[in-house]
């Protein structure tokens, strides 16, 4: 949960990263009406669920180990 | 809580989901104008509009008559000429007498267009009719009032609501918008944990409300992140970044309400961290959780209502089932909402058997 929480942070401080060069509406997410928001939100969508099958995996491999 | 164990429910998400992603994309956008030039015009010549549309169809068999109008308030006036010069473009020429030029108070025109496959639609205030400081006799071209006759309103197609600014962003209703059906879900199943808790002390009661919130908070930021991305090409276009985050935080109060509601249940976790001696940790978590459910409920469903907001449905907004005529949304909207929410149970069921199991390994 801490690196998830972690990397959302880190994701969102990113964001700052594209403060400068955006150029208005000739915009790539803001062409052909706008297709590629809904895009780019189901690739966060799947980014956030990976990033936490991850964290899941690795709780799992922890528990696997201590069997062994 | 037999139910983590079985699979058939889990087929509902993959049914649902997959249906809802590949199909929703490929219905199109209904009709719409899109560029109308010149913007203004004088009056002291015809002029030549070009209509340039998305997703119309005025060559096609079906489309029948295609018909134009310029519409000040409540008046229609006809244009001089017209043809469609392609499926989807068309010209207009138009003029208003110099002698009339006072007659249109605010002076800006709607486009309206209508053909029997496409109904109506229009742009608001597309052009605009710049009047001169004196009144030139000698055009005298003059624009007439008339009463448009059409044979339907309504368009035949299968397609989503054309809005303008919105645009294709409307199929977020099926991504965005589910996300935060799935948090309140969860959310309200930890709450209910945590009471059953209170009033049984069954420790997989407690189980289920800590992981309820753990996918509860997964599914907030998945909200939180793609609600970000749709904003900023909706209400801030050509806004920085950093402009924007701070500008939803204090303009939207949703975006500032869901965020406290999340810190709410984040604060749960650390809480429970803080706690070694587990019944206690379980109980006064329990306690805590109920109020972070109401504290939640207010956030996100009763503050953004009372005051000020952009999100449809609040602030005295319009909600998305306003624009939607013919249901179209509610086709993929009804299936997407519950293939989320079960896919959120479906995480849910596999880190509560995680836990589980290293129970039962420490024993």
């Amino acid at each position: 949960m801490k690196r998830i929480s972690t990397t959302t942070i880190l994701i969102l401080f990113s964001t700052m990263l594209f403060a400068q060069g955006d150029s208005g509406t000739n915009n790539f997410f803001a062409s052909n009406l706008k297709i590629f928001v809904p895009v780019g939100v189901l690739t966060i969508i799947l980014l956030c669920l990976f990033v936490f099958l991850f964290d899941i995996e690795k709780r799992l491999k922890k528990l696997e180990d201590a069997k062994n | 809580m037999k139910w983590i164990y079985s699979t058939w429910w889990k087929w509902i998400s993959v049914v649902l989901l997959t249906y809802v992603v590949a199909c929703s994309f490929f219905v199109p956008l209904g009709p719409g104008i899109t560029k109308v030039s010149p913007l203004g015009f004088y009056p002291d010549s015809v002029y030549t509009f070009q209509i340039n549309t998305s997703h119309a169809h005025f060559l096609s068999p079906q489309a029948g008559k295609v018909q134009l109008w310029f519409k000040n308030q409540n008046n229609y006036f006809a244009p001089i000429s017209f043809k469609v010069t392609s499926n989807t473009t068309v010209e207009a020429q138009f003029a208003v007498g110099s002698v009339q030029q006072n007659n249109f108070k605010p002076s800006n025109f709607d486009v309206v267009l209508n053909d029997d496959l496409d109904g109506t639609f229009a742009l608001r205030d597309a052009v605009t009719l710049v009047a001169s400081a004196t009144v030139d006799s000698s055009f005298k071209a003059l624009a007439f009032s008339i009463e448009p006759e059409v044979k339907s309103n309504h368009h035949k197609l299968i397609c989503f609501p054309y809005r303008e600014i919105l645009y294709e962003t409307i199929r977020n209703t099926f991504f965005h918008v589910p996300m935060w059906f799935v948090m309140t879900m969860l959310a309200f199943t930890s709450f209910l944990a945590s009471i059953r808790y209170l009033a049984s002390g069954k420790p997989e009661q407690d189980l289920l409300a800590e992981q309820s919130v753990i996918v509860a908070l997964l599914f907030g930021t998945c909200g939180y992140l793609t609600g970000l991305l749709w904003a900023k090409y909706t209400w801030y276009i050509g806004v920085s970044w950093s402009d924007v985050i701070r500008k939803l935080l204090l303009e939207d109060i949703k975006m500032a309400a869901a965020l406290v509601a999340m810190f709410f249940y984040a604060a749960y976790l650390i809480l429970r961290s803080a706690i070694d001696d587990e019944n206690k940790r379980a109980r006064i978590s329990a306690v805590y959780n109920i109020f972070a459910f109401v504290i939640f409920i207010m956030c996100v469903f009763v503050l953004p209502r009372l005051t000020d907001s952009m999100h449809p449905g609040n602030g005295g907004n319009p909600a998305f089932s306003k624009y939607d005529l013919d249901s179209t949304l509610r086709l993929f909207f009804y299936p997407a909402v519950i293939g989320w929410i079960v896919l959120g149970y479906w995480i849910l069921s596999v880190l509560i058997r995680i836990q589980l199991l290293s129970k039962k390994q420490k024993s």
